[in-house]
Formats: C-alpha cells, structure tokens, sequence
C-alpha cells in the first residue's frame, strides 16, 4: 500500500488535526469572544468528517484495501460506524456547551479545540490495529478528556473531578501500558495481527498477564466494574456538557476498542477473556443499579446507569460472536441518544436565576410546569430502564439474544433480572417528577439549542425508533462482519 | 550473565512500588505524579529490555512515545494540581473527597 | 336480520350504549334506549311464542359466526329457536321489559341509573344467550354471563357492605355449581366428542348403561355426566344445600329481585334440566335425585319462609320452595310442568316481588313486617296486585272452572308426582302437599301483617328517619307528631307508587290472573307444542289425568288449611305466634335459623377455608415469598445499595485499590484456570 492510499484512508483524521491546530491558533488570537465561532466550526468539521467515513460504513469496507501505514491503522466499517457515533456525540457536546458555560463566563475558546482533539484520539482508538496507535489514540483522548473535567476552574467539585481523573486515568494507563509491554514481550510484535498469530496455540504466562492488564487498562476507560470507581465523581463533578460527551463518545472509542483488542488481537483465545467479561458485565450491571439507588444527584445517577449500561453492551461482547458484536454496535447507538438525551434533559433544568439543578429532590412536581421537559426526561428513563415500547428495550433485547444464540443463556438470565434492580431507581425519578408535590425550583428557562436536540433524541429513542430497526442493524452487521474478518 | 528474566522482575518490582505508591500515599498528591512516573519508568525498562532480546526496533520506537506523553501527562497533571489547589488551598489526598457515595 | 337475532342482540347493544355512554349519556337517555330495546325484544317473542303454542312454528338455528375450531373441538356461535326456547324467551323479555319500566319509578332518586340498566339489559342478553344456546359452551357462557350480571345487580349498591358480602356469597356459592356444572360439559365432550346439544341428546340413549371412570370408580356414565350438570343446576337455581346465596342476594334493588332472583335467572337450572331432558331420562338415579332435591328444597324453603320477618326474604324462600317443585316435576318426568310452573311463577313472582318493592316504595325502604299494618287503604293499587299474586301462589280456583295461575301449574305438578308411582314421587308429593299449605300460610301471613292490622310503623327506624327529614324541612307540623303515634303511624302517610311501577303491576297481575287458564292444555297435554323439545312422557300424561279426586283436590284442600291457620294466627287472635313460639322454640329456632345451614356452613367451610388462607398468607405467602422473596430481594438490594454508597468513599486511594484488586483477581483467576 503506497503513502498516497494511506494518507487517503486517515483523510478524517488529518481534517481534524488540521482543524483542531488551525482553530486553537484562531482561539489564541482572537480569544474567547470567538469561542461561539470555533464551536460552530468544530461542528462543521466533525459533520465533514461523517461525511468522510460515512461510505466506509455504507460500503462496509473491509479486508486489505482499508489498511493504512503497514496495518498501523485500520479504516473499515466497524471503525465508521464508531466514528459516526463519537463524532455525533461530540458535535452534541459542542452545541450544548456555549449556553451552560456562557452564564458563568467560562466559555473558552478552548473548549471546542479540546473535544475535537479528544475526537481525533478517539477516532485513533477505534481505527487502531497496533498497540502503538492505540496507545497514542487513547492518550489523545485522555489528555484532552483531564483538561475538559476540570475545566470550570474555579468550581472545587470541577477541579476535583479532573483530578480524579487524572490519577485513576494515569494508573490505568500505566497498567494497559504494562500489559501492552507484556504482550509485546511474549509475542514479538505489537500489530493485531501478528499477535493474534503469535497466539494462536496455547497461549503463554506473560502474554496472559498482558492480555489481562490490557483488558483492566481498557475497562477503566469503559468504567467497568470492578475499573468504574471513578465514574460517579467525574460526572457529577464535570460541567455538565463536559459530562455529556464523557457518557457518550468515550464509551464508544472504548468500547470499539476493547471489541478490537479482545476479538481481533486475542480473538483466537476467548476463553483468556471470556469470563473475566462474563464478571464485569454481571458485576456492571449489579453495582450500577445498585449504586444508582441511593442517589441524589441526578448527574450522579445517570453516571451509575451509564454503568449499568456498560455491563449490557459487554454481555454482547462475551458472546465473542459477530451477531454479539452487532449487537453492541445496536445497543451503543440507542445508548449514545438515551444518554445525550437524559444529560440534555439535566441541562435543560435550571432554576430562576438560570443556574443548574441537579438534585433529584429539586425536580419533584417538575411535570406540572415542565410538561414536555418531564416528558422528555420520563421517556429517556423508561428507555434506560428497557421498557418495550422505547427504543431502549431493542438494544437490550439484540443483546440477550446475541448472548443466548452463542449459549450463554445463564448470564442472559442473570442480566435480564438485574435489569430489574435498575427500573427501580430509573422509575423513581419518573415518580419523583410526576408525583410528588412540587419543588418547583427548576422553572428556568431553557436554550433552544438544548430544545431541539432534545427533541431530536427523544424523536430517536420514542417507538418511532423501531423504524430504524431494520437499517441499523443492517449497518451494525457490516461493521460486525468487517471487525471478524479482520480478526 | 544477566537475562531477559532480570529486566522483567526489575520493572514489575517498579510497577507495583509505583502502584502501591498511589494508594498507601495519603499525603501528598505530587507524590501520586511521582508514582505514575514510576510505573511509566517500569514500561519503558520493559519495552526496551524485550526489544533489545527480540532484536526489534518496535520496543524502543514505543518507549519514545511513552516519553513523550509522559512529558504530556506530567504538564497536564500538574496543571490540574495547580487548579485544584487554587479552590482549595490543599493538595492532601485525604482532603479530595467532596464528591462520594 | 332475524327477528331472534334483534331479540337477542337488542338488549346487548343497549347495555353496551347505556353502560359506556353513563353519564356522558344522563339517565333519560339510557333509561330510555335499554327500556325500547327491551319493549322491542319483548314484542318480537311473543310471536314466536304464540307460533309455537298454534303450532305453525318449527324449530329453528340461527347461526352467528363460527366460534371455536381446535382440534376435534368445534362448534359455532348459533341462536336456537323451539318450543322450550321461546317460552323462555317471553318469560325473559316481558318480565325483562316490565321490570326496566318499573325502575323507572323505583330507582327514581339513584344517581347510577345508567349503570343499572345497563347490568339489567346485560342481564337479558346474557340469559337470552344462554336459553337460545345450541350448544354446551354456549349455555355455559350466558350461565356465567347471568352469574356475572347477577354479582354486579345484587351489589349495585357496593357502599353498603352487606350488599358486597351478598354478591360475593352469590358469586363464590354458584362457582360451587359452576364447577359441576363445567365438569358436566367436559364429560359430557368427553364421552360424545360433541358440544352440540341436539347431537347430544340424539346420542345419549346410545349411551345409557356404559360406565365410566370417575375418581377412581366405575360409575354409571349418564348418571355422573346428569349429576355433574344437576350441580350446576343446583347451584343456579338454589336449591338445597347451595341455596344459601339466594335470600341474601335480597340486597340488590328490588326490581333485581323480580328480574332475577325470581323469573329469571334462578330457573336457568330447571331449563337446562328441561333441554338436556333426554339425557335425564336415561339415568333413574341422576332423575331420583332430581326429585328428591327438588321436594327436599320445595319443603324446607316453605319452612323457613313461614317465620321470616323481612318482606323481600320471605318471598326469596317462596322462590326457593317453588323451584323445588320445579325440579322434582323435572324428576318424576313431567317436564311440561315444570316449565309451566317456570312460567306462571314467572309471573306471579315478579308480580309479588315489584309488589314488594311497591311496599317498600312506600314504606321508606322498610322491609320488616312487623312495622306494616293496614296499608290495605292506603296503596289499595299495591294491595289488589300482591293479592292478585298471592291468591296464584296459592293456588285459588275451582277445578275444571277457573283458577289462578299457580292453580294449574301446582296442581300439575302434584299430579304428576302422584301418578308417577314410584316410592320417591309419592315421598315428593306429600312433601309438595305440606309446602303448599305452608306456602299458603306464609302468603297470607305476609299479606295479613303487610296489608290488615294496625299501622305499626312508629317503631321503624326508616319511618322515623323520614318523619325527622320531614320535620327538619317542616318544622311546624311538629305539634301533631304526638297525635299520630297513638295509632301507630307515628305521622308519616304511605304514598302508592308512580304510573311506571302500577303499569307494570298491572300486567303482571294480568299474568298472574290468567296465565294458567289460557296456557294449561298447550303446555301440559299438548304433545304437539313440545314437538320434541323436551322429553315427552305420554304415559305420566294419561296417568296424571287418571289420578284420584282426592289428589286432585288435595292442594286446594291444604290451600285452605294454610289460609285458615293464617287468618286464626294473624287476624283472629294475633297472641297464637307468641304462643307458638314459646311453646316450641326448638321449632321456631331451627326454622327462624334456616336449618342453621349459614352456622353449618360456616364451621364447615368458610371457617376452615379462612383458616387455610390465612395459613397461606401469613406463613406462606408473607412469611415465605415475600420474605425471601420480593421483601427479602429488596432487602438485599437496599443493603447492596448502602455497602456500594459506602466503598464509594471519595479517596483516590479506595478507588486505585478497588481497582488492583480488580486486577489481582483476574489474574487469579487466569491463572488458576490457565
């Protein structure tokens, strides 16, 4: 593959390393009076960019031909359709930014430049089919991800977030590190595919210690249990905006990465990794519903249902199977609008003087003056929670069977009633909103940006939906396919 | 004769003491940057240590880029460190828990 | 569009208007729409009827739509149509009919009227389902489509507790005849892989004689099949032994009573008995038990009935007692005059009920007797109605000339006991005999305490609720209370009942008068009317005619007996009750008690069956499903909620050592699997 054909195929990467300096040079000129600009900017670039990886996709480019740098780089249908999901949530995390950052004048410029490089690292991760892309993608991602959790710098529970962060995020690192330096010690080569190959008898001592701290580096950026702990502070602690982008794009970036990583690289010894999955889906699922219960911040309980919600996307991944790749592929998108719609849903309460609200006390009554709001926020709850007619319930659905076609009928069962523990608290925010007396503080008005993109996830995850069904998962089966021939 | 075995024990012995030193440390949040550092260190002796046994260049190419976002990292971790103090006027790890349960 | 289907579906789709258009509809409307759609069915079946009984008619099916198809399992949805269907038919639509209108004027004041009509058109629509089904299932369908709208009538009045206690009594004593009942089909499918009932009875002779396993026995398969069925029976049409529900089913309004705890619905069973007739007629022994229930119940209703206090109460024991005399007509093979007694009874009961509640209209919703006296001047209306209805319970005529309804009927129905022959016929007609004097007994009783004497309303605590209603209204009459407690009236002046419950008095006096007169000889000797719908026993017919004179006398004899005793006790010298009851008070206990059957019942069943429920429940249900069960998982989930609140403590260090130990112990674990 020549240079030419390379650079072609990292064409949306290019763009948006290009944009992202171009644009921090306009921010360090023009200062944050651009930082509307450079956001709507930022937005055009990562539409571009979709329009860029959006025939991979609808091709469902596979095998040599999507292969860039001497398989450094893969550009193939699954890393589309990833990219597609990450670049729809940073665009959301851009247009939902100026109105919460701007009534406390913190909208920096910034702000955009850093989630377009955060973008970019994410779209290495997913794109990556060599520990070293990976490793500078995923650092991309992380560096810029530090900076955004701290970024209202003169709000403690801001700064402590990013703190966090930054030292859980560092240990993490260093352990995926150590494991990569492992795995690159037992087998001699640091692409997918040599390793896979390198696997393929039974496998050895050092590599199994490498494929295992590689799998707990990676779970931490998918906060897994037992790697979640973070999860809850960082969001609660994150502006909002910040937050929204943290539930949506990263998840993605991860979690197509660890698909990569566990059926592409150690896709010839699943059974290494196939229960270490099984427990961190169970153990997700568990202690996301049961941490959510107690909550009070409402950004805190999403938090803890991102959680849950990771431990159903890795039950597909524990099917080690194309229809259980698939089947995350479904569940990640309909996951990315429920949880850009429920942090939406969050932004958009503020209270008279247009500060936010985020406890869960305080929304009480809220469907007696917010109607469509607390409409709005019931729906994305019930969604979460998987009740049938919202669109939450197909992924769950595509999920379990994927699990229960590959014969892991028990961890299907022992999911499907866990889900159980999580309608609870999803369902006591509804009934919060809708029966107890009212708070009637969160009676701000809200942007009309929010307003529509609200509209527009809830559209996405409404029975209407299921529309969708058929070309989603049309589309997630190429990229499926795409991951498995890879592998 | 000393073997690939030795490098290894080496660098895991700096990886847990950099692991250790994250959590056994309560003072100090500067002392948690030294740590991480640490085990960066344990990865980069590996990584050199096996391409030096394998005869493959790779290893060293790889430990240039830890390095490099090391010198990353550490900016960026201290520039939250520096935030952080600001609000509170305290880098003690005991005192970062505002945010629980 | 057949007139039977109009006939059948009329009342249903009135009910369905009436009952989703509520109040959005007010209660004119609904009132009107279900009293037309009843007036309508009631004119299209008197055709018919009148066909059947000239003998232009033939029978007829009226398919619907095709209902169930399973296996060997099928049958249609039809609408049949023979002799023994339209004398259902006119039963139901005129008393159906003249009960809606009567309403009008009895729930008057009640702010659910649109509900009430609607469960009485339901109510028709349910019985016309089951008296025109075609087949078993069918039946079955109107029989809980009745039982269900019998629930709803009897607590129309669901704030009064007594009310829902009695639905429910209702409701779980007839699931015991239900069950019978539903065994009976299923049998009955299972030995003639068929639903239909002409197929059935065609079939049945075949059948007479073979056995079948039936817990564990060889028994005698007619006769399990009839008594399975003859449960059902039993419990629909109260008889003894499941006929506990019917005198407190007393609760619902009154013109539910007349409709169907009188004309209707509780003689489902002597119908069903009649149109599976010739499945009857190959078990002796299932027919043995016929009658001997039947006299058994016609005897101890009567009893009860002669002692009772409460108005409504004393005629639901005559229902019973009459029932009975249905079913051992049934039993002794003399079916024409069970349903000749079906339909006179029809009549006259409904008439006393609506008299009753035409009383109690103007009683202030008094039922007790004992606060009655002399309202024979003041609602004579009311008056020459219930003794229209009494002088045909009672069975007053001169043979061979005229007499009230009851006269032939009964006298049927005595007749054909007698000629039958056999030791258990001759057993039922004594029994007959004995409950037709104290029928008469209790009827003039009731109209002797209700209609002569002295006014002794002042004792009434609903008289003395209206009176002060009254007086806060009307202060000044307040001076002449005093007066008027001497002579018993304590003020307060009975008021006869609106044109729209006369009206329907009236007719049904009419029938009360005349319906044995004018129907007797198509329904007891007239092959030709039956035409095969019933089984017809052309001997029993010739002997019944051969009986002696003294039989032929003996009912009116003892109908005599009964008023005589009545007017010695109740107008001659009114100390005799006292008397009588101090000197026997066993007697009267055990009477006044209903043979204790609620106490029976009540340690039998009801106790140990609160005692097991609660076994259930308390330790069962509460003490182990819910503890380990939805109480125990919340638990566990609130004490994982906490212990996962509580490891998430905020320190960088908790959560980097959750996290290593994440990652020890899937090492650990990789390598003691690996």
């Amino acid at each position: 593959m020549d240079f030419a054909a390379s650079l072609s195929l990292v064409a949306p990467e290019i763009l948006l390393s290009t944009a992202g300096l171009v644009l921090l040079l306009v921010a360090a000129w023009a200062g944050d009076g651009a930082s509307r600009a450079i956001s709507i900017a930022s937005v055009a670039v990562l539409a571009a960019c979709a329009f860029m990886v959006a025939p991979a996709l609808c091709s469902g480019a596979m095998g040599p031909d999507t292969v860039a740098f001497s398989g450094q780089f893969r550009a193939d249908a699954f890393a589309s359709f990833a990219k597609l999901l990450i670049y729809a949530a940073g665009g959301a995390a851009l247009i939902v930014a100026p109105a919460f950052f701007e009534r406390v004048h913190a909208m920096r410029a910034e702000y955009p430049v850093l989630i377009l490089f955060a973008v970019l690292g994410m779209g290495l991760m997913v794109s990556a089919s060599d520990l070293l892309t990976l490793y500078i993608g995923l650092e991309l991602n992380s560096l810029a991800a530090y900076v955004l959790a701290a970024f209202l710098r003169d709000d403690e529970r801001s700064a402590e977030a990013g703190l966090k962060y930054f030292v859980l995020g560092a240990l993490a690192s260093g352990i995926l590190l150590f494991g990569m330096s492992l795995t690159y010690g037992f087998t001699g080569t640091t692409s997918f595919e040599g390793i896979r190959a390198a696997l393929s008898g039974t496998i050895s001592m050092g590599a199994l210690f490498g494929a295992i701290f590689m799998l707990a580096g990676l779970s931490f950026k998918i906060a897994a249990v037992p790697f979640h702990m973070w999860t809850p502070d960082v969001y609660e602690g994150a502006p909002t905006p910040v937050t929204t982008f943290f539930a949506t794009a990263p998840k993605v970036a991860a979690v197509a990465l660890s698909m990569r990583v566990t059926l592409d690289a150690f896709g010839g010894q699943v059974a290494a990794w196939q229960q270490i999955v099984i427990f961190a889906a169970l153990a997700s699922v568990i202690v996301g519903a049961l941490g959510a219960i107690g909550q009070t911040n409402i950004k805190r309980l999403l938090a803890y249902s991102s959680i849950n919600n990771v431990g159903f996307i890795l039950i597909g991944l524990a099917a080690a199977t194309p229809q259980g790749a698939s089947a995350m592929l479904v569940y990640l998108a309909i996951y990315i609008a429920m949880s850009v719609g429920g942090f939406v849903a969050v932004l958009m309460l503020k209270d008279a003087d247009g500060a936010p609200v985020e406890g869960i006390a305080e929304i009480a009554g809220l469907s007696r003056h917010r109607k469509v709001l607390a409409a709005c926020l019931a729906m994305v709850m019930f969604s979460l929670a998987g009740i049938p007619p919202l669109f939450g319930f197909w992924g769950k659905f595509v999920v379990f069977q994927a699990a229960v076609q590959a014969g892991l009928v028990p961890l299907a069962a022992i999911g499907i009633a866990a889900s159980v523990i999580g309608a609870f608290y999803y369902l006591k925010v509804v009934k919060v909103m809708y029966f107890d007396e009212p708070a009637n503080v969160a009676v701000g008005k809200s942007d009309w940006a929010h307003q529509a993109l609200l509209a527009i996830a809830a559209l996405f995850i409404s029975p209407l939906g299921y529309l969708l069904t058929r070309w989603l998962g049309a589309l997630a089966d190429k990229a499926a396919a795409a991951l498995f021939l890879a592998a | 004769m000393i073997g690939i075995e030795h490098y290894v024990v080496v660098s895991s012995i700096l990886f847990v003491l950099g692991v250790l030193g994250i959590f056994l440390n309560r003072k100090n949040v500067i002392v948690i940057l030294m740590a991480i550092e640490l085990i960066l260190l344990a990865v980069n002796i590996n990584l050199v240590a096996f391409s030096a046994f394998l005869n493959d260049l790779t290893g060293q190419i790889f430990a240039m880029f830890v390095l490099t976002v090391a010198a990353g990292e550490a900016a960026i971790g201290l520039a939250i460190l520096v935030i952080y103090f600001r609000d509170r006027g305290s880098i003690a790890v005991d005192d970062v828990n505002r945010m629980k349960g | 569009m057949n007139a039977i289907q109009i006939i059948v579906f009329g009342p249903l789709l009135a009910a369905i208007v009436a009952g989703l258009g509520n109040r959005m509809l007010g209660s004119v409307a609904a009132k009107t729409i279900t009293t037309a759609g009843l007036f309508l069915s009631c004119v299209l079946s008197w055709p018919i009827f009148l066909g059947f009984l000239g003998g232009s008619a033939e029978a007829s099916v009226t398919p619907v739509l095709h209902w169930v198809q399973s296996g060997s399992l099928t049958f249609d949805w039809a609408l049949r149509v023979d002799a023994l269907t339209a004398v259902m038919l006119v039963v139901i639509t005129s008393v159906s009919a003249l009960v809606h209108l009567y309403s009008w004027g009895y729930m008057d004041e009640d702010p659910d009227q649109p509900r009430f009509f609607a469960y009485l058109s339901l109510f028709t629509f349910a019985m016309l389902m089951l008296v025109t089904a075609d087949n078993l299932v069918q039946m079955f369908f109107g029989w809980e489509g009745v039982g269900l709208a019998s629930y709803l009538l009897i607590g129309f009045w669901f704030r009064k507790p007594s009310a829902c206690a009695a639905a429910i009594k209702a409701f779980v004593v007839n699931r015991v005849g239900d069950l019978g009942f539903m065994l009976g089909i299923f049998g009955t499918y299972l030995v003639f892989q068929t639903t239909s009932i002409p197929e059935i009875l065609a079939a049945a002779p075949g059948m007479a004689g073979s056995t079948i396993g039936f817990l564990g026995y060889r028994l005698d398969t007619m006769t399990v099949l009839c008594i399975l069925l003859f449960i059902g029976a039993m419990g629909k049409s109260a008889q003894l032994g499941l006929h506990t529900w019917l005198p407190d089913a007393m609760e619902g309004p009154t013109p539910v009573s007349a409709l169907i705890h009188a004309a209707t619905m509780v003689t489902a069973g002597v119908f069903m008995v009649c149109r599976l007739s010739p499945m009857f007629e190959t078990s002796p022994t299932a027919l043995a038990l016929v009658t001997f229930i039947g006299a058994a119940t016609c005897f101890f209703a009567a009893t009860v009935g002669t002692c009772q206090w409460d108005i409504k109460r004393v005629i639901a024991y005559s229902t019973c007692s009459q029932l009975g005399y249905m079913f051992f007509a049934a039993g002794v093979g003399a079916y024409g005059a069970a349903m000749f007694h079906l339909f006179t009874h029809a009549f006259f009961k409904a008439l006393l009920f609506l008299g009753a509640g035409s009383v109690i209209h103007a009683m202030h919703h008094e039922q007790d007797m004992r606060f009655y006296g002399d309202l024979r001047k003041r609602i004579p209306l009311t008056f020459w109605a219930m003794m229209a209805g009494t002088l045909a319970i009672t069975g007053v005529g001169i043979l061979d000339v005229f007499g009230f309804a009851g006269f032939y009927s009964k006298d049927a129905i005595l007749e054909a006991a007698y000629a039958r022959g056999t030791e258990l016929s001759q057993f039922a007609f004594v029994l007959g005999c004995i409950a037709a004097l104290m029928t008469s007994f209790y009827s003039w009783r009731l109209m002797f305490l209700t209609f002569w004497g002295k006014p002794r309303w002042a004792g009434s605590e609903h008289i003395q609720h209206a009176m002060h209603d009254a007086h806060v209204h009307d202060d000044h009459d307040h001076g002449h209370g005093h007066g008027h407690e001497v002579d018993g009236t304590a003020g307060y002046h009975p008021h006869e009942s609106p044109l729209s419950m006369l009206v329907p008095l009236a007719i049904l006096s009419l029938g009360a008068v005349f319906a044995g007169f004018v129907f007797h000889d198509g329904f007891i000797n007239s092959e030709q009317f039956w035409n095969g719908a019933i089984a017809y026993n052309e001997h029993l017919i010739h002997a019944m005619h051969a009986v002696p004179l003294w039989v032929k006398l003996s009912a009116t004899v003892v109908m005599l007996t009964g008023f005589g005793i009545a007017y010695a006790a109740y107008i001659r010298d009114t100390t005799i009750p006292s008397r009588f009851v101090a000197t026997f008070p066993q007697l009267h206990g055990f009477a006044f008690n209903k043979w204790y059957f609620d106490e029976l019942y009540n340690f039998l069943f009801v106790r140990p069956a609160f005692w097991l429920g609660r076994q259930f429940w308390q330790r069962g249900d509460v003490g182990f499903i819910d503890r380990f069960g939805p109480n125990g998982a919340a638990w566990v989930v609130a004490q994982g909620s906490s212990y996962a609140k509580k490891v998430q403590s905020g320190y960088l260090y908790s959560y980097a050592l959750v996290m290593l130990l994440g990652l020890v112990a899937a090492v650990s674990w990789a390598l003691a699997a690996g």
